[in-house]
């Protein structure tokens, strides 16, 4: 038996013997239905291109103003860094830096690794650090919350609007830009086929 | 293509990392292909989850008793708990909105430490369930945890740009410390928790 046929459920450990899907279908656990593979399209290209878009962004979207306010004749912008700055100037450093980390460092980590990993494979570039990357990256992706960050940002104005002027800045749009493209990241990225890529690179290196 | 056995049945392991299968031996214990540590289920998976989960659910309760945030305009200051801020959004007639906040700071945590809770007694006591029942409201945990963070944004942008000295300023109370903490722990709880050990527990 070899065990490369094979593979084993994550979440329900049922041995099964690997299928093939194809691009649109996906394939799941018979018995706990957990989504095992799904299989996209250029998935590297893709990840190549969209991970350079977002580092493209990732510059008017960390410092050009997002929401701005004006309060009788006083008025502030806010960046995506203000806030985390803030927060530690008054003393809370717990949550700047929970803030800082959740929605400027990961964010920023995901798209550079994205970026590196897919490019070592779309130009069969060797390197040994390749899994230590992928790895990470699976590790750090949940703890990037471009999308709740959003949200909190549509719950602040409202409960601003009663009380002071609004006006939105270009980073906010940047912002939103930045956050379609880690989205569409994300769907687009096949670990599975990541994984086969690096090790069948890996192994040429031992040749 | 169901064998209908588990890999550990059959002396394999997956890798958490990359999904590897390789065989249970006292020798390998790193992955040929990425090269993280092989252990058949998440190690100390129930003593982890719930220490997190006592610390989450100790965590929750000065979260909602003390002041978020503090809302002082023209020399009046106001302090805010979770709770407070959705009622303020209510009386200013944003119900939706008050609804999300609810959702997402309330309920989202509580129905969490609740659901953790439950897998964890699943565990312990080897309580016969509908296992893929059970393994759904893992998913649904492990998803819906980012969700609570909102509020943290929230604040973190308010105190940003309500900053005009006398005229009106926000700052953060001790509670976002404590939910923020919450947040953590308890995605922490679920991402330790192995959900294949509530179908090692199934006796079929």
């Amino acid at each position: 038996m070899k065990t490369s046929n094979y593979l084993a459920c994550p979440e329900c450990d049922l041995l099964l013997r690997g299928g093939s899907p194809v691009v649109g279908e996906k394939e799941h656990c018979p018995r706990c239905h957990c989504l095992l593979h799904r299989p996209r399209a250029n998935s590297i290209t893709r990840t190549l291109a969209l991970s350079l878009t977002g580092l493209f962004l990732l510059f008017p979207a960390n410092l050009l103003p997002i929401v701005g306010i004006k309060v009788l004749g006083n008025s502030n912008d806010g960046t995506l860094l203000s806030g985390a700055v803030t927060l530690f100037n008054e003393g809370m450093w717990g949550v700047a830096i929970l803030v800082f980390l959740s929605s400027i460092l990961f964010p920023l980590l995901s798209i550079v690794l994205s970026l590196l990993i897919s490019g070592h494979l779309y130009f069969n570039h060797k390197n040994h650090r390749l899994s230590l990357w992928l790895r990470t990256l699976q590790h750090i992706e949940e703890w990037a919350m471009l999308e709740v960050y959003l949200l909190g940002i549509i719950v602040a104005c409202v409960k601003l609007s009663s009380m002071a002027e609004l006006k939105f800045g270009l980073g906010l749009a940047a912002f939103i830009l930045l956050l379609l493209v880690s989205v569409t990241l994300a769907s687009n990225f096949d670990s599975t086929l990541f994984w086969q890529r690096i090790e069948q690179l890996n192994t040429d290196e031992n040749k | 293509m169901k064998i209908n056995k588990t890999a550990l049945r059959q002396g394999l392991c997956r890798c958490h990392d990359c999904g590897k299968l390789a065989r249970i031996s006292t020798k390998c214990i790193l992955c040929t292909r990425c090269g993280s540590q092989l252990h058949t289920r998440l190690p100390h998976s129930f003593q982890r989850t719930l220490a997190l989960l006592l610390s989450g659910v100790a965590l929750y309760i000065p979260a909602n008793l003390f002041p978020i945030m503090t809302v002082t305009q023209l020399g009046v200051g106001e302090p805010h708990t979770i709770f407070g801020g959705i009622v303020a959004l209510i009386h200013s007639d944003m119900l939706p909105i008050a609804m999300l906040v609810l959702v997402a700071s309330i309920l989202v945590p509580l129905l969490k430490l609740l659901g953790l809770s439950l897998l964890l007694l699943c565990v312990h006591y080897r309580w016969q369930v509908n296992a893929k029942r059970w393994t759904q409201m893992y998913r649904i945990i492990s998803f819906v945890g980012r969700w609570s963070m909102l509020d943290i944004f929230m604040i973190s942008i308010l105190v940003s740009l309500v900053n005009l000295g006398g005229v009106a300023q926000i700052i953060a109370g001790s509670a976002a410390t404590a939910f923020g903490a919450v947040v953590v722990l308890t995605m922490f709880a679920a991402k330790s928790f192995d959900p294949r050990l509530i179908w090692d527990v199934q006796n079929d």
